[in-house]
């Protein structure tokens, strides 16, 4: 009996021994080790963690702009895209025949799904931001966060481009709870509010933004200027025109100036980075290009130089039943830069917010600067608003041609009706269908 | 002091009462046939006393106090029980064989173990015997077909080096690891498959398929089959769940060859041989006309520029009679307290393609030291070193890898190389896979080493108790340099084609370790009843390092990665700590009632809450009924039961939402990577209930274990596809449930068994089925290349490895929604595996046969012979049921239409291993030596209709799900062998 009190005694020992020895057996969690984490960068990011996340912004921003380029461009009758490769291309987006939007497939999805990665990493940008301890002053941390709100909008305009009445979710931070999606116009509205709340961080800031950003300029006051541009673009699509009328005068607007002074997307063959994605060298085998939408030409005022922009192929490109004879040469490189908002552009708004505002010797004077540029007379036409509102959604055709705005602005005046059709039982779209993956 | 001289001289006061109370014993240990068995175990039962057997069979002991019973043991034996009371001479023991091995022990928990004939659960051995004994074998993965039951084992390629697919009772995961786990002597056995980046230079991922398609080998080929003494199965969660986290998959635990008491053992043995392709397709035949309509005008030109001549390439590429050699030489012995085991082999096989070969250095020391009374310490080291050229094969887009070229070359375009040596450039193809094969390299060359260790304190040894404190642990490193040349003169290099060569060079540097301590109680309360308990716990660590390196733009023929215009680096780290803790009862009513009991508790860094315990219980009973019945004919009759659960962790990295890189204007920024990773993902659960019944009859000379098992896995994870407005394309999520059901039987028998003849077989029946129980996302398509050419689809309710594709809705079913027919299961029907051991004198033969019945493939290396009008039977007639087109054409017209002709049978017959060994009479070598010589092979026999090299093929590796997908891999070979080995 003593002898198995022993060993009772020896077995409680080495029972003891080893709950001791568990219960110091913790585990601690190990870092990715292959890539920095979101979490690890929004507690304590260093000054360049947060140039790299900038960096991953605006290289982002270029993800999977040729479909939207095409998308919009297609529809709105800028452009067709030929592709044997995907003949939804030319079917879909055309609407050809019984043809419809897919609600899950590369069109409808890669370019909305690029656009909140974006967002996402503009909101770990703000958060680490918030939380980093790095040596940056209050208006850099202000200016930073404004910059991301600023880009962020951007992102969200042309998830909106293409959503329009199904209207777009605005609070995405936390990927667990994702906010409502908003009407079309709160969506529009919601837009506007964080480019004004970014605005109010930017104005009057002398400080520097504490990383180099590619998009206008890095000192915060500049940087406004973008940010007054962008809100230009939401007030005039909201039609508040008082509100555009400001932002104008506070942006980079230069009725003299620079047609192409702005923000721009930009490319480089450097490795592992971006070529302009719209780019295809002149007479490109009908395989796959992209070949002029054939009104661009014969609606042209003669001697328009912004023709330039669709050159004569040698040989006609016919695919699907359409043809053309022209290509699509926006972009005379493959790493040719492309407008995220410039002064052409703001110089039309202008045009816009003063026809609307009834200034009509300001719209017309506005209009002439760009048809003067394009090598064009002065308008002569009625200037009652409508008239002018005719003129200037012209001249934006021919000026801003393949940079995603005849769809919408079109769509805006409800002339949808107006664009061209190719085929018979062609369709234009108003909008995309919500991606699959929403509901 | 004092007290210690008290005692001694208290002992030597009793030393001569122990003289005077003492019996001595002697004898000598025999089988039935009255030869000596050397190496026999003679204990004292229930205490620390025993010896062993000499070369003649002799032993002698002396007992202390009144004697007490004795048991001689020896595997493949029964044990026999002595009454030794008084003083005996020159007994002779005559030892019984264990035809059934109901003996034999089998390992239960960490470090406890049972007799066979006492286990719960169908037990999955292979002995040495069985694994290496019939013929030389490569690796230890591939010798394991057909050698038990419950098991899909693919040979990936027949590329040199290895490469196989073990998926142990159907499918287990569907993105996770789906390999078992590998034990050698308590070390965990890293089995890493690591692709060496050829996919820069194939671009097989990309179009299609986004997976890896290098066919990279397994690390468990380092191991050398010959220093394997036994390999144990565990098949599931039901006996699997004492390995916890990582044991969804299976345990696969191997004890390698230990030393024996008595005078040192040398056995050198010498295997030389020949490989070669295992089924040669033929060509297609040409004429002009037949030129004219795949070729057009450009191809009647090539054609007629050569005056139509034909080479025949696949003798050419394929033809090669690769020369096998593998030297051995063990030496083993020991004594009482010291044994020993060191094993060395060399192997140097060439492959069936010029260029390509595997080469392999394996040396072994085992080590058993007894320190004192009290303490045992075994250690066990290994050193590796292998190489293996393996050739550039299976899919790619840039129709480069051999095969692929192969097939895309007509047999009339002259490839060979002119007097100077200077390659032609293949008219009619990106590259001349002769030039290729010539020039390139692909070389995986492995260092690794082995260590284990094991200490075994005896802190009490009673009669009645018996408590043992052991600790062991392992570490395993190596180092795999995969290191691939392709030189800028290539057809597919120069010109502006490719990069001008490209160096890709890959280091791994794996270094896991592994440490367990634990309590192992044994309690006797009475005769014939026994607990025991047994507590511990135990650590791994892995770390496992990847850096490819990738030159391009080569200076002149120069192979340092530095001697290039561009370089690009890519590093992986597969980093994990795993501490778990386990408990264990068992207990066994007097060899009719054994019940085990236990628990793991694991926690990994590889989960989200690294901290948090899983738990893995298990639970199990046999009942040996033949005890309670008066049934004479049988000699075992076992109800068995058991039930576990086990797990498997997500894929390396699935936890982290991590910033990717992303290259901007010459910096580099992050951003969000595309895929959320899960922080509170939950590891993959398999619950395993196992139910069977193992019966004998005439003396065990027929024994048929029945197995019925239903394995659940729950919670597999997936990547699904996200609400993009989140940032995130996809998400890693715990969203479906696969339910394997199945049943095993094997049967083994003893036909025939005299002095001159003996005849042991063993025949095993198996099949699994598999079905989707949960899905919480929509039926999706994966694996290979797409629903046009066939694919696998997880579909709730269907098989997970259905093969299904678009369909002509003329003659296939289409499912109206889906739009996809059902064109084949990737998984067997059934197999079935004959293994025959026949003796006759001095004459051994041994066959093992292996039938696999159903099972489809998706075979793309067909549409890739049609495409280019290569395949061998594209003018036969036998396809169009119109009888209008020819196969090929027929194939060709349908493509797009459905995926029928894609999917087919991959049934097949072989016989896997035949050997025929003779022993040369003893008297020859005086009695000094034995000499045995013999002939064997691999695949010498093989039926199949599968229309290409092997059914038996996997262009996407080890992957979970996406195995049985064929695109010209390396094809298979069939070996003969003519092997001499000496034993002193």
């Amino acid at each position: 009996m003593k002898y198995q009190n022993k060993i009772y005694r020896i077995i409680s020992l080495l029972l003891l021994l080893i709950t001791l020895g568990w219960s110091s057996c913790t585990v601690d969690p190990i870092a990715d080790p292959n890539n920095p984490s979101t979490s690890s960068i929004s507690q304590n990011a260093s000054l360049g963690e947060l140039q790299n996340l900038v960096t991953g912004i605006e290289g982002g921003m270029r993800n999977n702009l040729n479909n939207y380029y095409d998308a919009i461009s297609v529809i709105g009758r800028e452009y067709y895209r030929f592709s044997t490769s995907d003949p939804r291309l030319t079917s879909d987006l055309l609407g050809k025949a019984n043809a419809t939007l897919d609600n899950n497939t590369f069109y409808t999805t890669n370019p909305f799904n690029a656009r909140y990665r974006v967002v996402k990493n503009a909101n770990i940008l703000i958060t680490a931001l918030q939380n980093t301890r790095a040596t940056i002053t209050e208006d850099q941390r202000r200016a930073a966060i404004a910059y991301a709100k600023t880009v962020m909008a951007h992102e969200l305009l042309m998830v909106f481009n293409q959503q329009y009445e199904n209207g777009i979710r605005v609070d995405v931070a936390d990927p667990d709870r994702l906010g409502p999606f908003l009407s079309k116009d709160e969506s529009l509205n919601a837009i506007q509010a964080l480019l004004n709340e970014a605005s109010a961080d930017l104005k009057g800031n002398t400080a520097d933004l504490p990383f180099t950003t590619t998009l206008y300029n890095k000192k915060a006051s500049e940087f406004a200027k973008f940010n007054r541009a962008l809100a230009a673009r939401v007030a005039v699509y909201r039609r508040d025109w008082n509100l555009a009328n400001i932002a104008l005068t506070e942006s980079f607007f230069d009725l003299n100036g620079s047609l192409t002074d702005g923000a721009y997307y930009v490319f480089s063959t450097a490795g592992g980075d971006l070529l302009n994605p719209v780019f295809f060298p002149q007479n490109s085998p009908p395989a796959e290009a992209r070949v002029v939408q054939p009104t661009f030409i014969t609606n042209a005022e003669a001697g328009d130089t912004r023709l330039s922009k669709a050159p004569k192929r040698t040989s006609t490109a016919s695919q699907d039943g359409l043809t053309s004879d022209y290509d699509f040469f926006v972009y005379p490189t493959n790493v040719t830069r492309m407008p995220i908002i410039r002064n052409e552009e703001l110089i039309l708004l202008y045009a816009e917010v003063q026809a609307q505002l009834n200034n009509s010797s300001n719209a017309v004077s506005a209009i002439n600067r760009i048809r003067n540029a394009a090598s064009l007379g002065n308008y002569t036409g009625a200037t009652d608003v409508n008239s002018l509102i005719t003129e200037i959604l012209k001249q934006r055709r021919y000026s801003l041609f393949g940079e995603g705005h005849r769809w919408v602005d079109m769509r805006r005046y409800n002339r949808l009706n107006e664009l061209p059709i190719d085929r018979p039982g062609d369709d234009v779209w108003v909008q995309f269908p919500r991606p699959a993956t929403e509901s | 002091m004092q007290n210690l001289k008290r005692l001694l001289f208290l002992l030597c006061l009793l030393a001569p009462a122990w003289a005077f109370t003492q019996v001595s014993v002697s004898g000598t240990v025999v089988d039935l046939e009255n030869n000596p068995i050397q190496g026999a175990s003679v204990r004292l039962k229930n205490a620390n006393l025993g010896t062993t057997t000499d070369a003649d069979g002799k032993f002698s002991m002396t007992l202390a106090g009144k004697g007490g019973t004795l048991e001689v043991s020896f595997i493949g034996f029964k044990s026999q029980t002595i009454t030794a009371s008084s003083d005996m001479a020159n007994l002779v023991i005559k030892m019984q064989e264990d035809v059934g091995h109901l003996e034999e022990v089998v390992i239960t928990g960490l470090a406890s173990s049972i007799k066979r004939g006492n286990l719960a659960h169908a037990v999955g051995v292979v002995s040495a015997k069985q694994l290496a004994g019939t013929t030389s074998q490569p690796t230890v993965d591939a010798a394991l077909y057909g050698k038990f039951t419950g098991a899909n084992i693919i040979s990936n390629s027949g590329a040199p080096g290895g490469g196989i697919s073990i998926k142990l009772r159907g499918i287990t995961s569907l993105v996770g690891n789906s390999q078992p786990l590998f034990i050698v002597d308590g070390v965990y056995y890293d089995n890493s498959s690591i692709q060496g980046g050829l996919n820069f230079v194939s671009k097989a991922a990309g179009q299609g398929s986004t997976n890896f398609q290098d066919n990279p080998s397994n690390r468990v080929a380092d191991l050398d089959p010959e220093d394997i003494e036994r390999i144990e199965i565990l098949k599931g969660a039901s006996t699997a769940a004492i390995y916890g986290a990582r044991a969804a998959a299976g345990v696969v635990i191997i004890t390698t060859k230990k030393g024996k008491t008595g005078k040192p053992k040398i056995e050198l043995g010498q295997w030389v041989g020949w490989q070669m392709q295992l089924n040669k397709l033929g060509q297609r035949t040409w004429d002009t006309a037949k030129v004219r309509a795949a070729y057009g005008a450009s191809g009647i030109t090539v054609y007629n520029a050569n005056g139509g001549q034909i080479y025949d390439y696949e003798d050419e590429l394929y033809g090669n009679k690769g020369f096998l050699s593998n030297t051995r030489v063990s030496v083993s012995g020991g004594n009482e307290n010291t044994s020993y085991y060191a094993g060395m082999s060399y192997r140097d096989d060439e492959g069936i393609v010029k260029n390509t070969g595997y080469r392999k250095t394996s040396f072994r020391l085992n080590l058993d030291q007894k320190i004192t009374k009290f303490l045992d310490l075994s250690l066990n080291s290994n050193y590796v070193e292998s190489s293996a050229d393996r050739g550039f094969f299976n899919n790619d887009n840039t129709s480069t890898t051999l095969g692929v070229s192969f097939v895309s070359t007509p047999s009339w375009v002259n490839l060979y190389p002119d007097a100077n040596g200077n390659y032609p450039n293949n008219p009619l193809a990106p590259s001349n896979f002769i030039q290729t094969r010539d020039l390139i390299t692909n070389n995986e060359q492995v260092n690794r080493i082995l260590l284990g260790g094991r200490a075994t304190l005896k802190l009490v040894n009673t009669n009645i108790h018996d408590l043992r404190l052991v600790a062991l642990g392992g570490l395993d490193n190596y180092t795999l340099n995969t290191n691939a040349i392709f030189p800028a003169i290539l057809q597919f290099q120069k010109d502006g084609n490719g990069t001008n060569g490209a160096l890709i060079y890959g280091t791994t540097v794996a270094r896991n370790s592994n440490i367990s301590a634990l309590v192992v109680y044994d309690f006797k309360p009475a005769d014939n009843i026994s607990f025991t308990t047994q507590a511990g716990i135990n650590t791994f660590k892995v770390d496992i390092n990847t850096a490819v390196n990738t030159a391009t733009q080569l200076i002149g023929t120069q192979t340092n990665i530095d001697q290039a215009g561009a370089l690009q680096a890519e590093q992986t780290k597969n980093i994990s700590r795993d501490k778990g803790f386990f408990v264990q009862e068992e207990f066994n009513f007097q060899d009719k009632l054994i019940a085990t009991l236990g628990l793991r508790g694991d926690k990994s860094s590889r989960n989200g809450d690294a901290d948090k315990l899983y738990y893995y219980p298990k639970a199990s009973l046999a009942i040996n009924i033949l005890p309670f019945t008066s049934l004479k004919t049988f000699s075992q009759l076992k109800l068995r039961g058991a039930y576990g659960e086990s797990g498997n962790f997500a894929p390396f990295g699935a936890i982290y939402t991590s910033l990717v890189p992303l290259n901007f204007g010459g910096t580099t920024g992050s951003i969000v990577d595309l895929t959320r990773g899960a922080e509170n993902l939950e590891p993959e659960q398999q619950k395993e209930l196992e139910l069977g019944f193992d019966a004998g009859i005439l003396n065990e000379r027929v024994g048929l274990a029945f197995t019925w098992y239903k394995k659940d896995v729950e919670d597999l994870i997936l990547k699904v596809i996200t609400s993009g407005s989140s940032g995130f394309s996809n998400a890693w999520r715990n969203v479906a449930e696969i339910q394997n059901k199945g049943v095993e039987i094997a049967l083994t028998a003893v036909p025939v068994a005299n002095k001159d003849w003996r005849w042991n077989m063993q025949a095993n029946w198996w099949k699994n089925k598999a079905k989707v129980t949960r899905l919480d996302v929509p039926a999706f398509n994966v694996g290979a290349f797409g629903a046009t050419l066939g694919t696998y689809r997880i579909e709730l309710g269907k098989s997970p490895t259905q093969l299904v594709g678009i369909g002509d809705s003329a003659i296939d079913k289409v499912d109206p929604v889906s739009k996809l027919a059902v064109f084949g299961n990737a998984e067997p029907d059934f197999n079935l595996s004959f293994y025959n051991n026949v003796t006759w004198r001095n004459f051994e033969l041994s066959v093992l046969m292996h039938w696999k019945k159903g099972g489809d493939n998706i075979n793309l290396t067909t549409l890739l012979s049609d495409i280019f009008a290569t395949s061998y039977d594209y003018d036969d007639k036998s396809l169009d049921p119109k009888g209008e087109m020819t196969n090929g054409e027929y194939r060709l017209s349908i493509l797009g239409a459905t995926a029928r002709p894609w999917i087919q049978d991959a049934s097949y017959f072989r016989v896997r291993e035949i050997g025929l060994n003779y022993t040369l009479p003893g008297a020859w070598f005086r009695d000094v030596a034995r000499v045995k010589i013999g002939f064997s092979g691999r695949n010498l026999i093989n039926v199949f209709d599968y229309p290409s090299y092997d059914p038996e093929v996997s262009n996407f590796g080890i992957d979970a799900i996406s195995s049985n997908v064929e695109v010209t891999p390396f094809p298979s070979a069939k070996s003969f062998y003519f092997n001499l080995s000496v034993t002193f």
